[in-house]
């Protein structure tokens, strides 16, 4: 069969998945969160103290205050830095992993596969364009949250700091990782339950594994006391995607080091030749392929 | 795509079955390390020619259901070769003519009949004029044609039924499969599921009829075949079960009785 002719399918299983959001009410819950911070950015406004002081950026009516020291553009980027690295690859991370488990465990559900697994599209892509369609989703809001704070802030602010808009894709690209291995285990377990605790435990599992990992390279009294681990360690660090690189990826995009303190020093590891954002990248993104491939695998041999 | 299918010379031949089993064997794994097998089918021979209705009779666990998701590729025998419209089983393409219905849907509850019609006639790779020219025909031959924007969460089980023969109708099948259909139909529905049962016959297309319904059995089926502990023990037309040797008539159900006692000592 020609793959091409599954392409409208696909087309029809995305538009399904944003049906599916917005009937299960995940769209305007995260909708919601989403506008939420956007209504934050644009209670933000610049207060002079004084004549003679720079003054101060005020959040939330004076609720947060960011000096203007290192003028508005620091300050505003300190904001930034906030909602994406924080808010956005923390919290919304997780927020979307949960809400969007149970997506694919409805679907592949026995009594509603077995009616479309008779249909001559193959069953690969049945898959693929459910998790196309879960992606696409989380990419509408994605944009909605990046581009609506970034409105927001360069309208109260005046700044329009273009290089926020590089956290697009790379939360994407972190939430396709983590989603893959949620794929998985919908298609190993068809449980909603197994895919929300499992993809949390493994984002915290690989989270510690990364931390783990730099930490090791970074402490000497930790590389005296677990010597001979070190192999082990970096295997770990390799095999396993890696959420705390797509996290000082992102501080590093929007250029922080003005403005917070760091979990781990990239500057340091960078010293010790450890610290290659490209190959953690690739190297993330080829699990998260794995995983998908071990669910296509699992989903096209599967007895329903 | 539906016409490049139909012109597979193996397709067009008269001679080649709608669906094919031979010698054919199913055992589940199951159990730690799926190291304990139950057997769902033992050497199954079967053939169901175009053109005829074919009804799978048995008691629970005989094997029915075992049968119909290997014809439609849902499971993998374990023994044994199965054709579907003159081909392995490995051609999906071929399932691009056939049509299924199955005793309990699970529609996605936020569709409404019309969306979800149209959703499932894109997955039969159906270009999208026909399917939208197909909806709302289907959806007046099942009597839905006034709840068609409606949601799905307010059908009754009857109405999800009528749904469900609509989306198989929608590639206008060489190969209907009906399994336990008449559940939840009232007596309008189960006559709309003859007239479909014959409409497909007269096309040329052939049914699989699984039900425990005696009486849609005799009504619909030109053959049939009784599945007993996942052994064919009958197959052959519906006269054999319903006359004696003398050629007096005499009940299905009682025939079946004897069978089922018999085949299971």
């Amino acid at each position: 069969m020609n793959p091409l002719t599954t392409l409208p399918a696909i087309r029809w299983l995305v538009r399904d998945t944003f049906r599916q959001s917005r009937s299960a009410g995940v769209f305007w819950l995260m909708l919601a969160v989403s506008l939420a911070c956007v209504a934050l950015c644009l209670t933000v406004r610049i207060v002079a103290d004084d004549s003679r002081a720079p003054g101060h950026l005020e959040l939330a009516f004076g609720v947060v205050r960011i000096p203007l020291d290192q003028g508005t553009t620091i300050a505003v980027r300190t904001l930034e830095v906030h909602l994406a690295a924080w808010i956005a690859d923390g919290f919304g991370l997780l927020l979307a992993l949960l809400w969007t488990a149970g997506f694919l465990p409805s679907f592949l559900e026995a009594s509603t596969a077995s009616v479309l697994l008779v249909k001559p599209i193959p069953r690969w892509s049945l898959l693929l364009g459910k998790c196309l369609g879960v992606l696409a989703f989380v990419a509408v809001q994605d944009g909605l949250f990046v581009g609506g704070t970034w409105l927001a802030l360069g309208l109260r602010t005046g700044v329009w700091d273009a290089t926020y808009l590089l956290c697009l894709p790379l939360l994407l690209v972190h939430f396709a990782v983590f989603f893959s291995f949620s794929a998985m285990l919908a298609v190993a377990t068809r449980s909603t339950v197994a895919c929300v605790f499992g993809s949390i435990l493994f984002w915290l599992m690989c989270w510690a594994m990364n931390f783990g990992r730099h930490a090791f390279l970074l402490v000497p009294e930790l590389q005296t006391a677990a010597e001979g681990l070190g192999h082990s360690v970096e295997f770990g660090y390799w095999l396993l995607p890696k959420p705390l690189d797509f996290h000082l990826l992102l501080l590093n995009t929007l250029q922080d080091d003005h403005v917070v303190s760091r979990v781990i020093d990239t500057h340091a590891l960078a010293e010790r030749g450890a610290w290659q954002p490209v190959a953690s990248l690739l190297a993330s993104c080829v699990c998260a392929l794995v995983l998908l491939a071990l669910a296509a695998y699992d989903f096209v041999t599967a007895e329903y | 795509m539906i016409a490049q299918i139909q012109d597979v010379p193996l397709v067009r031949k008269k001679s080649l079955p709608a669906a094919g089993f031979v010698g054919v064997s199913k055992i589940y794994r199951d159990g730690l390390f799926r190291r304990r097998g139950v057997e769902a089918l033992r050497d199954v021979s079967l053939r169901i020619e175009l053109g005829e209705v074919f009804g799978l009779l048995g008691p629970n666990r005989a094997g029915k259901t075992t049968l119909v998701k290997l014809l439609l590729s849902l499971c993998q025998p374990t023994g044994g070769e199965v054709f579907r419209l003159g081909r392995p089983l490995s051609d999906r393409s071929t399932l691009a003519q056939v049509g299924y219905v199955h005793e309990n849907h699970a529609f996605p509850r936020y569709l409404s009949a019309a969306a979800l019609l149209e959703y499932y006639g894109a997955l039969t790779l159906l270009p999208y004029e026909v399917v939208r020219a197909r909806v709302p025909q289907l959806l007046e031959r099942v009597g839905l044609a006034d709840r068609s924007r409606e949601p799905i969460a307010r059908f009754s089980k009857g109405m999800l039924q009528r749904l469900g023969i609509a989306q198989a109708l929608l590639n206008e099948p060489r190969l209907l499969v009906l399994d336990e259909p008449t559940e939840g139909l009232d007596l309008n529905g189960r006559r709309l599921l003859r007239e479909v049962v014959r409409e497909v016959r007269e096309r040329g297309g052939s049914v699989l009829l699984v039900s425990h319904v005696l009486t849609e059995i005799e009504h619909l089926c030109d053959r049939v075949g009784v599945l007993v502990n996942g052994r064919l023990v009958h197959a052959g037309p519906l006269a054999e079960l319903t006359h004696d040797d003398a050629s007096s008539p005499r009940s299905l159900e009682k025939t079946l009785k004897d069978l089922y006692a018999k085949t299971t000592v």
